[in-house]
């Protein structure tokens, strides 16, 4: 067999910009290799160097790093020293990426016709960039004309992909193709390449944090941590049995449907916040929200579902104040009106009511450490602060730290600390996981079903991973297009769906992973 | 430019300025009436002006009358600037917009030709010209403080603290504003640059330092006419003034 793609030893290191001296690890002797038509998958975490490997597979080294030792020979070549020309050249006919940002992987000025020709030449046939996007599962003629921008994420995957197989690279490099995608739209982009794989027979070196990714369009997967690879095997093989520790956690970690972190509670007493009827409409005619009804209970955790744009996180913003609405009722346990603006509410109602937000970078600010964060509007002592960082599981060390020293995780944490200081009666989650690898996303899951059971507060999660919310909520809520599709408790939903949406994502979340 | 250069030459005008009385100069407004518009010599290594004065020493005097008014200028322009801009985004509706247009009015009104008329108005009173030069250049200081607002407000971890009851200056002081000052900082050392010039032009214009003040700009202005007799007269102010400039700018291009 002809071998396509060949780590020897490969040691990567990163060097301190300002401190030359410092230097982390970032690949520790890889090996690797990938036959003609083979498709091969890579899990890790964030920082795990797995996403390195891959631009080094592709002649790409970030400024900053520093190949010490070992060889690199895609298709015969090692395209880290070869003239810029011969890389060039390569490019696309025997290599190609797909890199992770879908948002900046298109030039925004260019239709899509122009980014063919970018790469094919100019006199290039209309024919052939049709069948190619056919190919790909795009109506060609429909697309042809259009901007990136006026195409939807799960569109603009498949059109990288048409982009980068247009030449008929031997080798195809993903980064990460489906992470900024809603399931659905994931599970059909992964069937195309699944496809375009079986008909033209390239090797594909897949990178994701998911074993489901990797599960579906691989059929070997080599696991990294650190640097180094730490399994490597048939993907069936590693899923049923794992042999290396972290393998084992990260599988351990992955949210499964019936597999509980906190046991329902359905006998629900008197409500925290009652919503009737309630609508929002943005931009003129839009609406956001239509006609929604809910009531929270005491101590009830109730989950919500829904594909990007329908309405979750609005859902949440009106809870909480954030957003207004257009018309409907929404008050909390005592009747207090809470469509108040915030700024005339009473600090003991706005104190109800915390939300913590989707992204950890966002939720802290920079500039403060995370003692004045905690405490600048709660107004606490310091042993509160304490012991309200020691409900997240962090210790007291963490005080002093400002968040560009802290991990996502951590972060995440402290920000739910911090909400926990106003002792809310409803916590409102918005996505709190989804930046979080999956193993993080387990222990903050499991810290949250842990701070749920001690403060008995109410809680309502919002979450496009069906299979966390199942583990986590005692009731669930599936949203589309700003209207409550479906609802009942946990087990209701998912052994018995109504809608056919929620119907394909419990379908989708039980073949996630043979168990 | 090289760091390095830049920390020396912003190093040397700060020493000069700070030391020059104390320096063993001769006098800046000492006239020697037998040796005017000499070239280098042992005596004055940089050669006199028309009335025989020493022009190292007046040089590096020069300085110091434009430093003290845009220090003064730029810290009233930042304090005025940030909190116009600030309170405006924080505002919103149609006080930010009110505000919004003063901003571009003030922006709109040509800078020298204001100065000139309130020289002229209230003479060379220095603490005037400081009041003056901070109120027109607050204009810029407060846009981009006013746009670097309006996206913080939009933030997480701003929505968070209005949820725990942060609001009005509050929420400014304690969220916005530590953040706002990273971005605005750079356009408040570029605002001292354009004070500096502005003040050495009003003086080239003989409406800034009165003689015999050593200031670069009146430096410049007195010694045109003899230029092609004694360069060093007009080339001296110049490049102090031009290094200085040039040493701020390039530091916060840096940053």
């Amino acid at each position: 067999m002809n071998t396509i793609l060949q780590f020897d030893q490969v040691c990567v290191e990163a060097r301190d910009r300002d401190r030359n001296r410092v230097v982390t690890p970032i690949l520790q002797s890889v090996d690797l290799k990938v036959e003609m038509g083979e498709r091969l998958g890579i899990v890790g975490g964030s920082g795990s160097g797995k996403s390195t490997l891959l631009r080094i597979a592709a002649g790409v080294l970030s400024p900053g790093l520093r190949l010490t030792s070992g060889t690199v020979s895609t298709a015969g070549v090692n395209m880290l020293d070869v003239e810029p020309k011969v890389r060039q050249e390569m490019y696309g006919s025997s290599v190609a990426l797909v890199a992770q940002s879908l948002g900046e992987a298109l030039t925004s000025h260019l239709t899509i016709r122009a980014h063919f020709r970018d790469t094919l030449g100019r006199d290039v046939a209309d024919e052939t960039i049709l069948s190619s996007l056919d190919d790909a599962g795009l109506d060609g003629a429909k697309y042809l004309h259009r901007y990136p921008h006026q195409i939807s994420g799960g569109e603009r995957q498949r059109v990288l992909l048409a982009l980068a197989l247009v030449r008929s690279p031997s080798l195809l490099l993903l980064d990460e193709p489906t992470s900024a995608l809603d399931i659905g739209i994931a599970a059909d982009v992964l069937a195309t390449i699944n496809r375009l794989q079986k008909s033209r027979g390239f090797a594909l070196v897949c990178v994701s944090h998911d074993f489901g990714v990797v599960g579906r369009v691989c059929d070997r997967v080599a696991v990294m941590s650190r640097g180094q690879i730490v399994e490597h095997g048939l993907t069936e093989h590693v899923l049923a049995t794992p042999s290396a520790s972290y393998t084992q956690s990260l599988l351990a970690s992955i949210p499964r449907l019936h597999v509980r972190i906190r046991e329902p509670q359905l006998s629900v007493q008197q409500p925290v916040v009652v919503v009737r009827d309630l609508t929002v409409i943005r931009s003129g005619s839009t609406r956001a929200l239509d006609s929604i009804n809910l009531e929270v209970g005491k101590g009830e955790v109730v989950g919500v579902i829904g594909e990007s744009g329908s309405g979750k996180s609005t859902l949440l913003s009106v809870m909480c104040g954030l957003v207004s609405s257009t018309s409907g009722a929404i008050h909390d346990g005592n009747g207090f009106d809470l469509s108040t603006p915030l700024r005339d509410r009473p600090l003991a109602v706005l104190s109800e009511i915390q939300l913590v937000f989707q992204n950890p970078d966002d939720s802290l600010n920079p500039v403060r450490t995370v003692e004045q964060s905690m405490s600048r509007y709660t107004h606490v002592s310091r042993d509160e602060v304490l012991a309200a960082l020691d409900a997240v599981e962090l210790s007291q060390q963490f005080l002093s730290r400002r968040p560009s020293q802290m991990s996502g995780g951590e972060k995440q944490r402290v920000a739910v600390a911090r909400a926990l200081l106003a002792h809310p009666q409803l916590l409102l989650l918005d996505e709190v996981t989804s930046a979080l690898d999956v193993t993080v996303q387990a222990s903050v899951v499991k810290m949250l079903a842990s701070v749920q059971s001690a403060t008995g507060m109410s809680m309502v999660i919002v979450s496009h991973d069906i299979a966390l919310i199942a583990s986590f909520a005692d009731r669930l809520i599936v949203l589309r297009n700003g209207r409550v599709v479906e609802q009942g408790s946990v087990d209701a939903v998912i052994d018995a769906p109504t809608d056919p949406y929620t119907q394909h994502l419990v379908k989708l979340a039980a073949t996630t992973i043979r168990k | 430019m090289n760091k390095r250069i830049v920390y020396c030459v912003l190093g040397f005008h700060a020493i000069v300025a700070l030391l020059a009385p104390l320096l063993p100069l001769a006098a800046t407004d000492e006239q020697d009436p037998g040796a005017t518009l000499q070239g280098f010599s042992s005596a004055h290594w940089l050669g006199t002006d028309a009335l025989g004065r020493d022009i190292l020493s007046r040089a590096l005097h020069g300085g110091r009358p434009s430093l003290v008014i845009a220090l003064l200028a730029t810290a009233l322009s930042a304090v005025i600037g940030v909190a116009l801009g600030s309170l405006a985004a924080l505002a919103g509706g149609w006080i930010d917009e009110a505000l919004a247009r003063l901003i571009d009015f003030l922006l709109a009104v040509p800078t020298l030709i204001l100065l000139l008329l309130i020289a002229s108005f209230f003479g060379h009173d220095p603490f005037v010209l400081s009041v003056t030069l901070g109120l027109m250049y607050a204009a810029p200081i407060a846009r981009v403080a006013r746009g670097s607002t309006q996206v913080l407000l939009a933030r997480d971890f701003v929505r968070v603290a209005r949820l725990q009851g942060g609001r009005g200056v509050n929420l400014l002081i304690g969220e916005v504003l530590p953040n706002v000052w990273r971005v605005v900082l750079t356009e408040i050392a570029m605002q001292f640059t354009w004070i500096i010039l502005a003040f050495s032009s009003l003086s080239f214009l003989g409406l800034g330092a009165s003689p015999p003040t050593p200031e670069w700009g009146l430096m410049i202005a007195e010694a045109r006419s003899y230029m092609t007799i004694n360069p060093l007269s007009v080339i001296t102010p110049i490049v102090m003034l031009g290094s200085l400039v040039l040493a701020v700018q390039a530091l916060v291009d840096r940053e």
